[in-house]
């Protein structure tokens, strides 16, 4: 169900609509000096209400996240905030936006995040890439400490919050959370084994929670609105996914970009309505959340024959009409992830695609465990061979060996995240790829750009 | 004590171990590239991968993969579980662990193999760690498959000089990261890690540095497989070629267990690897033990000698029993050696003290050198722990109260053990000078076999069976290693071949022997009374 809000982006396109005076204008910072009054576990109730699933890409309820760090720091463990902007998923550019266009949503946020989690200092990470984010961002700091909303005493109460940006160094992996913690700390950024997890011993050995930039920006719009009625706004609702959200919609589409929406809408509507619909002939697949989330190809349909399975209101339709859930995304054998949606039309190579991402991978591997840091590299040199038209079917059956091989037996997410996309394009295309084999490539548009 | 199971088997754990510890206690392998006993779980080889079932009555957390099916000419979705690696899980009571019995364990270990020797240059036969790695040892064991990659391996820097002691390669490195660990972990000297990312990745040294601290040797030693060599055994010896025996490292007190890796072929040490032990150097030795090796071949006294002359062991033991012929007791010192083993030490003690009638006991040994917090102790002598106890009372008297007594003429014999000092050596030359007779017996050169008139060739700790008591006062025995170069003998039978040729019923002429007499010895010391005794029956 299309319904487009303004609440997270209502400052976008609004001059100087990046300044503090736009943001007061609005009402803003006000719900970060209620929050400061309100107990703590009266703000934490809110956000659970809030039904917020992570808008990073896992989709984890925000509220239950906070839920995991000690009730009150215990002396000498001081809690952190950690702010996750490190926005590197291929697809998606929607914090960046945020961050650009509307910073002090993001630093009400923080105070707001701060004291929810009892925490005194909020570190924002952003992707290095991201130039003007940084600036905006410190820019926002600086308007908010001038205004006496941050620093020992905001807004007069007795709760200090400090923000600082932090930039990163150019890594896909420092999204990862632990691994952006190790690179906070000036580590390599790699990812930590789990346990401990964050909240037991996050940033600097303390306890810590690391949201998504997304997320935390949503927090003013969740106080002002109410957490219940914040997660009413979702059609999605009942399956505990409120709110409204950003979609990015990108690739073959004729007007991509960002989009405030309230959860609930449809593959469909973000590619047909929102994106102007396919850009140079007609749909051939979606990457519906980031290059990580299995694709999802235009004639798919739900099988879900069991009345009790979630996805069962949606049996035989088009995948494209399922709602865009963390849920019904996963019932559908792939993930909502950041939703930001890739758009592929049916003059791209779906061989080529899946090449250009597992390019992107083996180039992003940390390279700290075996089956991604091999992995990976063994999946882009069979794909090579194969798009430079000397592959085999045996190289083709080799790819799936090898994504099954990197599954579930990585330190991070990172080796499903290479995996899970590389095993969508080969059960979703393997006609393509054989064709592609067969003909060395003659079968193929060759095309990836249009 | 609480257990899990382990492929059906109990194995009891200690609050907090993992199941790769579990298992290690227990003798069970679980393969592995990162884990070391000594050294944190990065968990990052996956190599130690099982299959950990869910507690009762929980589902197993199965996994969505891909299989072809020639059937349905098709991809089938299958499942496959989420296996943990054994380094990092913490056992609990209770756990049921599937390792060697689960296909799907299986499946993991081959892959993990052959990704690992995926870009791997499987330059073996030109490599020093063949014979003895990991990667080939798990390929016969979890592999057995042939390489599959047939597109150029990935290139990366060769023979890197880390710094004096170690050679890098890169193509050969799994980044298991442990040696990384051994300098941040055991030589808190975090001099290593790694760059790049990905398949790209290498091991490097902090820039503007050496790996050269006190214990680079050990990132060698705890490399699975040839990526850091070093650069005294490099191209030296093949493995398979090498024994290995149980020593004890000489170079100070701490008395580091160790392997003598050497050749029987050509009776030569080839180096040394640490032996573990949990009580005194647990996984570890210092660069300095790890290269004293060479001392069993380096500045050895070779054969006897009198007034600087070459000379049988028969002609020096002649010349001795004429030196100490009708010598007064009370003008004779004994001088012990902390470097030489119980055995020695107690030989000559006995021969001095209840033979000879001698009361006046030294001991000679290793100048005091650096210690650190890690393992090297400031004593650089192996067994004067063990001199102390053999002599009893307030121990032996330093050297230096000898060289100045002997210059005032106090002494007209020395009877000695040993052949480093911690005393000036002209000092020692010019006070020894004036003696009517002077015997050493010394396994190698040195100011005290210079400076007495009687030299006689006794055993390095490499060529015969010992005991050292290190600074913990731990009595450890070490094996023989090689035959005894040149004419050397056991110190030990030296001394006893002194005594019988000066007239005593030494009683001891087999190790087994010795060491009954030395069991019998132990607590009751000899009193003055029953030494003085022996000496009036000496006495012509």
């Amino acid at each position: 169900m299309l319904q487009r809000t303004n609440y997270l982006s209502s400052r976008y396109g609004v001059p100087d609509g990046h300044r503090i005076e736009a943001y007061l204008r609005d009402g803003g910072y006000e719900q970060a000096k209620r929050a400061l009054g309100m107990p703590r576990k009266t703000l934490v109730d809110e956000v659970k209400a809030a039904n917020l699933r992570g808008r990073g890409g896992a989709g984890f309820p925000m509220g239950v996240k906070w839920g995991f760090m000690p009730p009150e720091p215990k002396p000498g463990k001081p809690h952190y905030l950690v702010v996750n902007a490190d926005e590197g998923e291929p697809g998606t550019f929607k914090d960046r936006t945020l961050m650009e266009l509307d910073p002090h949503s993001t630093i009400e946020g923080c105070i707001i995040g701060a004291y929810g989690i009892g925490a005194h200092a909020a570190y924002v990470y952003v992707r290095d890439e991201l130039h003007l984010s940084k600036a905006r961002l410190w820019g926002a700091i600086e308007e908010a400490r001038a205004r006496g909303f941050l620093g020992p005493k905001p807004f007069g109460i007795d709760y200090t919050v400090e923000v600082y940006v932090h930039s990163g160094a150019g890594a896909y992996i420092c999204g990862e959370e632990t691994a952006l913690l190790n690179s906070l700390e000036g580590k390599r950024g790699e990812p930590r084994m789990k346990p401990p997890f964050p909240a037991q011993a996050g940033a600097f050995g303390m306890p810590t929670t690391v949201n998504n930039l997304e997320s935390i920006a949503t927090l003013p719009t969740i106080l002002k609105l109410g957490g219940e009625a914040f997660s009413k706004l979702s059609a999605l609702h009942g399956m505990r996914d409120g709110g409204c959200r950003l979609f990015g919609v990108s690739g073959h589409v004729k007007t991509p970009g960002v989009f405030e929406c309230a959860v609930g809408l449809t593959l469909r509507e973000l590619v047909y309505d929102l994106g102007g619909g396919v850009a140079g002939g007609k749909l051939l697949a979606v990457i519906p959340g980031g290059s990580s989330t299995p694709i999802l190809r235009h004639d798919e349909l739900v099988d879900a024959p069991d009345p009790k399975a979630p996805l069962h209101p949606w049996h035989g339709q088009s995948v494209l009409d399922v709602p865009m859930g963390v849920d019904t995304f996963r019932g559908l054998g792939t993930m909502l992830g950041t939703c930001c949606a890739i758009v592929l039309s049916e003059r791209a190579c779906p061989v080529m695609a899946m090449h250009n991402l597992m390019r992107f991978y083996r180039h992003e591997s940390c390279g700290q465990c075996t089956p991604c840091r091999e992995g990976s590299g063994w999946l882009e040199r069979t794909l090579d061979r194969i798009v430079g038209g000397a592959g085999t079917l045996e190289d083709l059956d080799r790819l799936h060996e090898i994504a099954n091989n990197i599954m579930g037996n990585t330190i991070c997410a990172f080796g499903e995240g290479t995996a899970m996309p590389a095993l969508g394009f080969l059960r979703k295309f393997r006609r393509e790829f054989e064709d592609f084999v067969r003909t060395h490539g003659a079968s193929s548009p060759r095309n990836l750009a249009l | 004590m609480p257990s899990i199971k382990i492929d059906g088997r109990d194995v009891p754990f200690e609050p907090g171990d993992t199941v790769m510890r579990a298992a290690y206690r227990a003798g069970i392998e679980i393969p592995h590239y990162c884990w070391h006993p000594g050294l944190s779980s990065p968990a990052n080889c996956r190599m130690c991968l099982v299959d950990i079932l869910p507690p009762p009555g929980r589902p197993a957390l199965r996994l969505d993969i891909l299989e072809w099916s020639a059937e349905k000419n098709d991809y089938v979705v299958a499942q496959k579980s989420k296996l943990q690696p054994a380094c990092y899980m913490q056992a609990t009571d209770g756990m049921e662990v599937l390792s060697d019995t689960s296909d799907e364990v299986a499946k993991a270990r081959a892959a993990i193999q052959e990704l690992l020797l995926l870009n791997h240059p499987v330059d073996c036969p030109i490599c020093d760690q063949a014979g003895e790695c990991k990667l080939q040892d798990y390929w016969l064991l979890h592999q057995r498959s042939k390489k599959r990659m047939c597109d150029e391996p990935v290139h990366k820097p060769k023979a890197v000089v880390f710094g004096p002691t170690i050679v890098y390669d890169a193509e050969r490195c799994v980044m298991c990261t442990r040696c990384i660990r051994v300098c941040d972990e055991v030589a808190q000297n975090p001099v290593l890690d790694m760059r790049e990312r990905g398949n790209r990745n290498e091991i490097t040294v902090a820039p503007g540095r050496q790996l050269d601290h006190g214990y680079s040797l050990m990132t060698e030693h705890v490399c699975p497989v040839g990526a850091l060599t070093s650069s005294h055994f490099r191209f030296k010896a093949r493995v398979w070629f090498l024994r290995s025996a149980r020593t004890v490292c000489q170079e100070c007190a701490t008395g580091c267990n160790a392997h003598l890796d050497y050749d029987p072929r050509d009776n030569l040490p080839y180096r040394y690897r640490p032996r573990d032990n949990e009580a005194v150097n647990k996984y570890w030795m210092c660069d300095e033990g790890m290269l004293s090796y060479g001392r069993a071949t380096a500045g050895r006294m070779l054969g006897a000698h009198v007034g600087g002359d070459d000379a049988s062991i028969d002609e020096a033991l002649h010349a001795a029993k004429d030196h100490l012929r009708g010598c007064d007791p009370a003008r004779v010192a004994i001088v012990l050696s902390a470097q030489h083993s119980q055995e020695d030490n107690f030989a000559l003690l006995t021969l001095g003290r209840e033979y000879l009638g001698v009361t006046d006991v030294f001991v000679a040994r290793r100048p005091d050198g650096l210690g650190d917090k890690v393992l090297r102790h400031v004593d650089k002598n192996p067994n004067g722990a063990g001199v102390k106890a053999l002599v009893g009372g307030d121990g032996p008297r330093p050297l230096a109260e000898l060289v100045a007594a002997a210059q005032k003429g106090r002494y007209s014999h020395v009877l000695a053990l040993g052949h480093d000092v911690d005393v000036d050596v002209a000092a020692l030359k010019s006070a020894f000078a004036g003696l009517t007779g002077s015997i050493v017996i010394a396994s190698h050169d040195g100011p005290l076999t210079a400076a007495l008139r009687v030299a006689l060739p006794a055993c390095a700790w490499t060529e015969a069976a010992g005991t050292y008591v290190n600074a913990q006062g731990m009595a450890q025995p070490t094996e023989q290693v090689l035959r005894p170069r040149g004419d050397a003998r056991p110190g030990w039978e030296l001394v006893a071949r002194l005594g019988r040729a000066l007239g005593f019923a030494i009683p001891w002429k087999t190790p087994k022997e010795l060491a009954r007499a030395m069991r019998g010895a132990a607590g009751s010391e000899p009193t003055h009374a029953t030494a003085g005794a022996v000496a009036a029956e000496v006495a012509p």
